[in-house]
């Protein structure tokens, strides 16, 4: 039976885990998702006879704009008004860790993928205190410099021959897409590449972008990376780019994998890159995945922004079961020993393996971190194609499924 | 223990009594003890000879001669013989010598010394002792002095080696500090401090490398196998021999590549830097060009110098420890000739084939050959990830005015592990003297806003604003909480966090005062504020 939103029942047969989710706001479309693959998770642990026992029962909270004060508060009522054990979400863009006090002053376990660096320094500054705050997938720094060597691979490998070793790199103005853009060009030197243009920080909700393409048209790059967080601003980036494309590798950041960019640009996407960190690869559990998720929500959902949540709460379910049971605001014991295992269980879920970095407390990526494919999360590259096919997943190995061509904007 | 009487042949059993103190006192000696006639045969052996040579059935037979028994032995493999059985028997046999002695190891392990005695009456007494316990502390003893001996000699090359190694950078380093204190540019400066910084790094990593040869030479050396860009190590030459090669007017060239090696990191730096220190040793005019070319699924890092070259015959010789060429030792004295013998030794552990060829008066080439890697793999060479080396605060300056110590120590704390430079003065009375003194232009200011002496954070910041000639962001910290003071500072443009501060609120204001303005209410225009 589909679950439902209201509060849930705080009887003895129920587990609460709340979920952080921007159901309103720019990225409503992602927030959608991330609600879904909770859903889907709950329904089929519920499903399978519940945790220990207990149904699990989701509560959503919608985050709006993603702000500090809006996270900081979906936060607060998950714990004092629906006391959950657990909050698990996708992303929130703007708290830049401010929730984590309330919810380590409750002592309740949070896995969240926010895709931040200050993850890493947040937990390891205190590991007593944010015991319980895990980030399920890799750091947004490990864009950046997995970029570098993607470009590099392209070049080494010949699939493309680049007509210079220079790069222009564009940065959105949250943290997450100046990280990103400082990770590329601290990497850039080292593989051969120099950067000629930027980090150019721009704000959100950029609509005119020529001055900008004009200015990078002046340095003649043969990259161009725009970290950009927002599939809008992304969207409209790229159609004034295809203008008049400059004859350059173009990169763009996550949020041009969204169904929102694709609405946009339809066709003119075909040829741009982009990567993610956390995403759905095309093997045999992927593509079950995908089916479910798209039989439960409709063929317009996203499975691969769903499947965040939907990983994190299974292995979630995984590490109670292990503990013998959770606890609510104050439970640190039982909390304590449910967090313990959810750090030492490997976790191969549909996304790929989760296996948690023992001081950061975050996803370890491969191949950007790890070189054995089964111990990290692969860091998946793709190669947009028209807007009815689908994005060609053209590396690393052994997750690629097709090579890279040559954009026509370069060929012409 | 054997309870069995002790074998006396019938001759010597018909011996008249008073032999018997003379046959208690051989079996009391604990050794084996055995009598041969003039013909050769047994006439006497105590119990301990009977239990070393349990050879036929058990039992030494009446009447068995030595050849017989030496045969049996033999056989038996009882002996671990010093060559083929005949020729030891034979040998055995023939020897005419007054007094021989041998030693042997049995099948056991045990060691026993056999002496043989020729007697007056042609027979043959015969003593066997073990001596195994002796024999191994003896070489315990010889390997415990050989090992001491090794260590001294490990240890004067040790040292030989880290004065010979640590002289390059240290040359670099004095000419980078010499530069500095004459460089008036402030950009140029900060070029030769980084430079300087490199070259100290560069001497910590030789010492560590060195370290590790003392440890090779005692086995215990593992190399740290690893994926990383040669562009990483290129850079590191250049700051490490860029200024020698000029300050002996010689052209020093990296050729730029984008390959990926398999590679100890620190290990093949001192094996191209020992290539490259000895070319510039070695070339008076001309240059020195370091590169890098495929050889099928290898790398081979080339040293090229058009210095005075070597005969060829020397190609092998030159990689020997203290090998110098004999026409050159008078000219370069402060060469060890350990660099080449480092770099050998380091290439033949970590598998890496090295060449060299060389034309006398022409130059040399040296190269070591290295697996190409995995791009993806690719070390990039930061043991940890994290604020401080990639965070979006990293490399800003910031100023920080707080007056008690430790908040302005906490406050320190946390920005430094964000990657910020962190710079304070605590004197306000003269606040353009105080700033100036720092030499900084910061990115950001932090200020107190009730400073020592009852000076305000914000004048304070407005005059250092005024030194910059910018209007540098800044934030204010209060522990007031007064509605009106706080209201008044705003309107002042300035944003305020109530202490204590925590960590994700100013990280948020940060970044929101630097990155994203408009998010912040004080910095709008008063019309535009909510």
């Amino acid at each position: 039976m589909p679950l439902s939103d209201e509060s849930p029942d705080t009887a003895d047969n129920v587990l609460p885990v709340g979920s952080m989710v921007p159901l309103s706001g720019p990225s409503a479309a992602d927030g959608r998702e991330f609600r879904n693959g909770v859903i889907l998770a709950a329904e089929e642990l519920n499903q399978a006879g519940g945790l220990l026992g207990k149904m699990i029962n989701p509560v959503f909270v919608d985050t709006g704009r993603q702000t500090a004060d809006e996270v900081v508060r979906a936060a607060r009522t998950l714990i004092e008004k629906h006391r959950v054990h657990a909050i698990i979400n996708g992303y929130n863009i703007g708290p830049q860790n401010s929730e984590y006090e309330p919810i380590a002053d409750a002592g309740i376990l949070y896995i969240h993928h926010n895709t931040l660096l200050q993850h890493h320094d947040t937990v390891m500054s205190n590991p007593e205190r944010y015991f319980g705050c895990f980030m399920g997938d890799p750091a947004e720094y490990w864009y950046g410099q997995g970029f570098i060597k993607f470009l590099s691979w392209l070049r080494d490998s010949h699939q493309w021959r680049p007509r210079n070793n220079r790069i222009a790199v564009v940065s959105g103005a949250k943290p997450y897409s100046i990280v990103i853009a400082n990770a590329m060009v601290s990497a850039a030197a080292q593989f051969g590449w120099n950067i000629v243009y930027g980090p150019k920080v721009v704000k959100s909700m950029q609509t005119d972008w020529n001055a900008i393409l004009d200015e990078i048209r002046g340095h003649d790059p043969a990259v161009l990376a725009n970290t950009q967080f927002y599939a809008g601003d992304l969207a409209h980036f790229h159609l004034q780019f295809m203008q008049a494309p400059l004859p350059v590798l173009l990169y763009l950041q996550y949020g041009a994998l969204h169904r929102t960019f694709l609405d946009l640009v339809g066709d003119k996407g075909k040829g741009a890159i982009v990567g993610t960190v956390i995403g759905l690869p095309r093997d045999e559990m992927g593509e079950e995945f995908a089916k479910r998720y798209f039989d439960r929500f409709g063929p317009d959902s996203t499975p691969e922004v769903g499947c965040q949540p939907y990983t994190s709460l299974h292995h979630y379910a995984y590490a109670v079961a292990m503990a013998g049971g959770s606890g609510g605001p104050g439970a640190f014991s039982i909390n304590r020993r449910v967090a313990a295992n959810l750090q030492k269980t490997i976790y191969r879920s549909v996304s790929g393996t989760i296996r948690y970095h023992p001081q950061w407390q975050a996803a370890i990526p491969y191949p950007d971190v790890v070189h054995d494919s089964s111990l990290g999360i692969p860091h998946l590259f793709y190669q947009l194609r028209k807007a009815d096919q689908r994005h060609a997943l053209i590396a690393p190995e052994p997750y690629a499924d097709t090579r890279f061509e040559l954009p026509e904007w370069i060929e012409r | 223990m054997s309870e069995r009487a002790p074998f006396v042949p019938d001759e010597v059993a018909t011996a008249p009594r008073s032999d018997a103190l003379l046959r208690e006192s051989v079996e009391a000696l604990g050794h084996g003890f055995a009598m041969w006639s003039a013909e050769g045969v047994l006439a006497f052996c105590n119990e301990a000879f009977q239990n070393q040579f349990p050879v036929s059935g058990g039992r030494l037979k009446r009447g068995i001669s030595i050849r017989n028994f030496l045969e049996q032995v033999a056989r038996s493999g009882l002996l671990m013989l010093p060559y083929a059985a005949e020729t030891w028997i034979a040998d055995e046999l023939a020897s005419t010598e007054a007094r021989r002695s041998s030693e042997y190891t049995f099948s056991d392990g045990t060691i026993h010394r056999i002496e043989r005695w020729r007697l007056q009456s042609g027979g043959t007494l015969m003593l066997s002792r073990e001596i195994t316990t002796a024999k191994k502390n003896k070489l315990a003893l010889m390997k415990a002095r050989h090992d001491a001996d090794d260590a001294v000699q490990n240890k004067l090359r040790f040292l030989r080696a880290a004065n010979h190694d640590l002289r390059q950078p240290l040359a670099s380093l004095k000419i980078q500090i010499y530069n500095c204190m004459t460089c008036e540019d402030e950009a140029q400066r900060n070029e030769i401090l980084h430079a300087m910084d490199v070259s100290v790094s560069i001497m910590e990593d030789i010492l560590g490398a060195l370290l590790n040869i003392g440890q090779l030479d005692a086995g215990k050396i593992v190399p740290k196998i690893a994926n990383f860009q040669l562009t990483t190590l290129f850079e590191r030459l250049e700051v490490q021999f860029a200024h020698q090669a000029r300050e002996k007017g010689l052209s020093f060239r990296l050729v730029p590549t984008t390959l990926t090696v398999v590679s100890d990191r620190v290990l093949l730096e001192r094996i191209i830097s020992n290539f490259v220190s000895n070319a510039i040793r070695y070339t008076e005019t001309g240059g020195v060009v370091v590169g890098c070319r495929r050889d099928g699924k290898d790398a081979r890092l080339e040293v090229w110098d058009t210095g005075s070259g070597f005969d060829p015959k020397y190609s092998q010789a030159i990689f020997e420890e203290f090998f110098r060429i004999a026409d050159e030792q008078t000219k370069h004295k402060h060469s060890l000739g350990l660099g080449l013998n480092i770099a050998k030794r380091l290439a033949d552990m970590l598998h890496h084939e090295i060449r060299v060829r060389s034309v006398p008066g022409r130059g040399s080439v040296f190269s070591v050959k290295v697996p190409v890697g995995n791009i993806w793999h690719s070390d990039i060479g930061e043991p940890e990830i994290n604020e401080r080396i990639g965070g979006e605060f990293t490399g800003l300056t910031v100023l920080v005015l707080e007056d008690d110590e430790n908040l302005r120590e906490a406050l320190t704390t946390l920005l430094q592990r964000w990657g910020i430079e962190v710079h304070s003065f605590n004197t306000f009375n003269d606040v353009a003297t105080s700033f100036r003194a720092l030499e900084i232009k910061p990115d950001f200011i932090i200020t107190d806003y009730r400073l020592r002496g009852g000076v305000a954070g914000t004048d304070v910041v407005q005059q250092v604003r005024n030194c910059l000639g910018t209007a540098c962001p800044a934030v204010v910290v209060t522990a007031d909480t007064n509605p009106s003071l706080i209201k008044q500072i705003r309107n002042n443009g300035f944003p305020v966090l109530i202490k204590p501060v925590s960590p994700p609120s100013l990280r948020v204001m940060m970044h929101n005062i630097l990155y994203e303005p408009e998010l912040v209410q004080e910095l709008r225009p008063p019309e535009a504020r909510d």
